[in-house]
């Protein structure tokens, strides 16, 4: 445990001793300033009609899923990658720690990141709050799917990240692979036409699963299905780590 | 303490190390020795458990590599040669992170830490970030890194390249001073630091072992019998007989006039007696020096794959020369 606290520590001064956690910051914050800003005036349309105010901006527009889909691979690209390409890989793993410990660490670190990220969102929840009743309920479901989208998210990206010694090529590599996890519940379900492997795919369709979060639905599912494929992943990574060794 | 048995490592099809087997008793310093490509690192990736073995098995402090690796690793501090250090974080932080990982009892590290930055010189860099320091100072982070646990077993991969001659000599006297209770491997292509430092050399040439044992025997056993230039003024061409009829002489070869290379057994040293030879004929003896063929001779001799003209096949030669 305290090994692995130690590899969490040292991820984190690893990111923020980086100029681009703080350009991630910063775009985050501003692109969701930005969809906030849409929102509310969408909202005010007097044509537009009555509905949670932060359904919309939990998984409600597209802006979320892309800007998802690019800060994902950015948080995690490093993480194994970067120890490989440097080298601090062989005392890392030639000290008294598993590979299962270095992940745990690593994905961690890259967890608190993200939830950092999202941390200075709580702001748009207290003007609102201000400014109208709202139903903390959804707003809470809402964070919980974020989360739990982050633990799928991250962990694929923990993953790609051991397969490449460039950052790059793990970047690509993480979101090749959650464009498809993304796209295959939500587009392949249009294209298949047996129903039940329809049903199977609609069950996989993240947008919607994080619409139910949004709505202040928490589905158990949802919950299963997203913190199973992430461990998975994080598994994998594991065991690729370990296989790398062999090369 | 170190048991090596059969290792070996094959990559694709070309064996870098090839059924390697040596044992190193506790508290020996043992220098690995071999041109590069010779499968050093190799062999010690693969005894700090980096690298799996393709055959044969490592045993230290009496842990098996095979059975329980995280053990093994608890007794064992490696530096590898490129010394990769995280250029971000400061040294404390660094020998932090590694006392942490390494299982140093929380109550220790403190202790530990200012050991290691006292062993290793660090104290007036001990807040710098890692990357802003020079060379030098990198690689004594590493060392320090290697060493915050205390491992009784030190696997050190070239520590002393890219060092300046002062900081090499400060280095080496550290490694000397470790080697009083701890049980080193060090590799180099560096010949008087082996000389220097190590109680024992294992030269390794194209992944096979091909001279084992401490450094002056194997300058003996592989260079042959000691030397020593003579030069007697006014001799006159007189002084290579005179000098064969010395006790203990073996032969003497005139290399200019009055200058003679003599050389003769291990066990006798004829230099008073050629002192007295002079005084005895009124020659002026104005050199008297031991030739001491260097490990380097020796190194050459086994590493180089053409026989070296004029050289006596060597048993380790022969060896090498089917590898």
């Amino acid at each position: 445990m305290r090994k692995v606290v130690a590899l969490v520590r040292r991820e984190l001064i690893a990111y923020f001793s980086s100029p681009l956690a703080y350009m991630v910051l910063t775009a985050f914050l501003f692109l969701q300033g930005y969809v906030f800003y849409l929102i509310i005036a969408f909202l005010n349309n007097p044509r537009t009609e009555a509905m949670a105010p932060l359904r919309l901006f939990f998984g409600g527009t597209i802006f979320f899923w892309l800007f998802l889909l690019f800060v994902i691979p950015v948080i995690t690209m490093r993480l194994v990658s970067e120890e490989r390409r440097s080298g601090t890989i062989e005392p890392l793993l030639t000290s008294p720690v598993t590979e299962g410990q270095v992940i745990t660490g690593k994905f961690l670190a890259a967890l608190i990141f993200y939830i950092i990220l999202w941390l200075p969102t709580v702001i748009y929840v207290l003007i609102l709050k201000h400014y109208t009743a709202i139903d903390l309920g959804p707003v809470a479901s809402g964070y919980l799917g974020v989360l739990l989208l982050g633990i799928l998210f991250l962990g694929v990206g923990t993953f790609t990240s051991t397969l490449a010694k460039n950052q790059l090529i793990a970047a690509v590599f993480a979101f090749a692979a959650i464009v498809i996890l993304f796209s295959v519940g939500l587009i392949q379900q249009l294209l298949v036409s047996s129903s039940a492997i329809r049903q199977a795919l609609g069950y996989m369709n993240l947008w919607t699963q994080m619409d139910d979060f949004a709505r202040g639905i928490v589905d158990t599912r949802h919950i299963v299905y997203q913190l199973s494929v992430g461990l998975m992943f994080l598994y994998f990574a594991a065991k690729s780590l370990e296989v790398k060794k062999w090369r | 303490m170190i048991e090596v048995e059969h290792l070996g490592k094959t990559f694709v099809d070309t064996p870098a190390v090839d059924d390697v087997s040596f044992f190193v008793p506790e508290g020996q310093v043992l220098g690995f020795l071999g041109p590069n490509g010779a499968g050093k690192t190799t062999t010690m990736r693969m005894i700090t458990g980096f690298l799996p073995p393709s055959t044969g098995r490592v045993v230290v402090a009496g842990v098996d590599l095979d059975q329980n690796p995280v053990d093994l690793r608890r007794n064992l501090g490696y530096l590898p040669e490129t010394v990769p250090l995280y250029p971000e974080m400061r040294v404390d932080e660094y020998l932090r992170f590694r006392a942490d990982i390494e299982g140093v009892p929380r109550g220790e590290i403190a202790a530990n830490m200012d050991y290691v930055i006292e062993r290793c010189m660090l104290g007036d860099v001990r807040r710098q970030v890692i990357g802003t320091l020079s060379k030098g100072y990198r690689q004594r982070v590493g060392l320090a890194g290697a060493l915050v646990h205390k491992p009784p077993v030190l696997i050190l991969d070239e520590p002393t390249v890219g060092l300046d001659p002062n900081q090499i000599i400060k280095i080496r006297e550290l490694i000397r001073e470790l080697g009083r209770n701890h049980t080193i491997i060090l590799s180099t292509h560096i010949l008087p630091e082996v000389e220097e430092v190590c109680q024992r050399v294992l030269i390794i040439d194209r992944g096979k072992i091909v001279a084992d044992g401490p450094p002056e025997e194997l300058r003996t056993r592989l260079v042959g019998n000691p030397v020593v230039r003579v030069r007697l003024e006014g001799a006159n061409g007189a002084g290579a007989e005179a000098l064969a009829g010395l006790d203990g002489v073996i032969k003497v070869s005139p290399v200019e006039v009055d200058l003679y290379r003599v050389e003769h057994a291990p066990e006798a040293d004829p230099r008073s007696s050629i002192f007295h030879l002079a005084v005895e004929h009124g020659w002026t003896l104005t050199e008297l020096a031991p030739e001491r063929a260097s490990l380097e001779d020796v190194f050459v001799r086994l590493t180089t794959h053409e026989p070296a003209p004029g050289s006596q096949p060597q048993s380790g030669t022969e060896e090498a020369h089917d590898a």
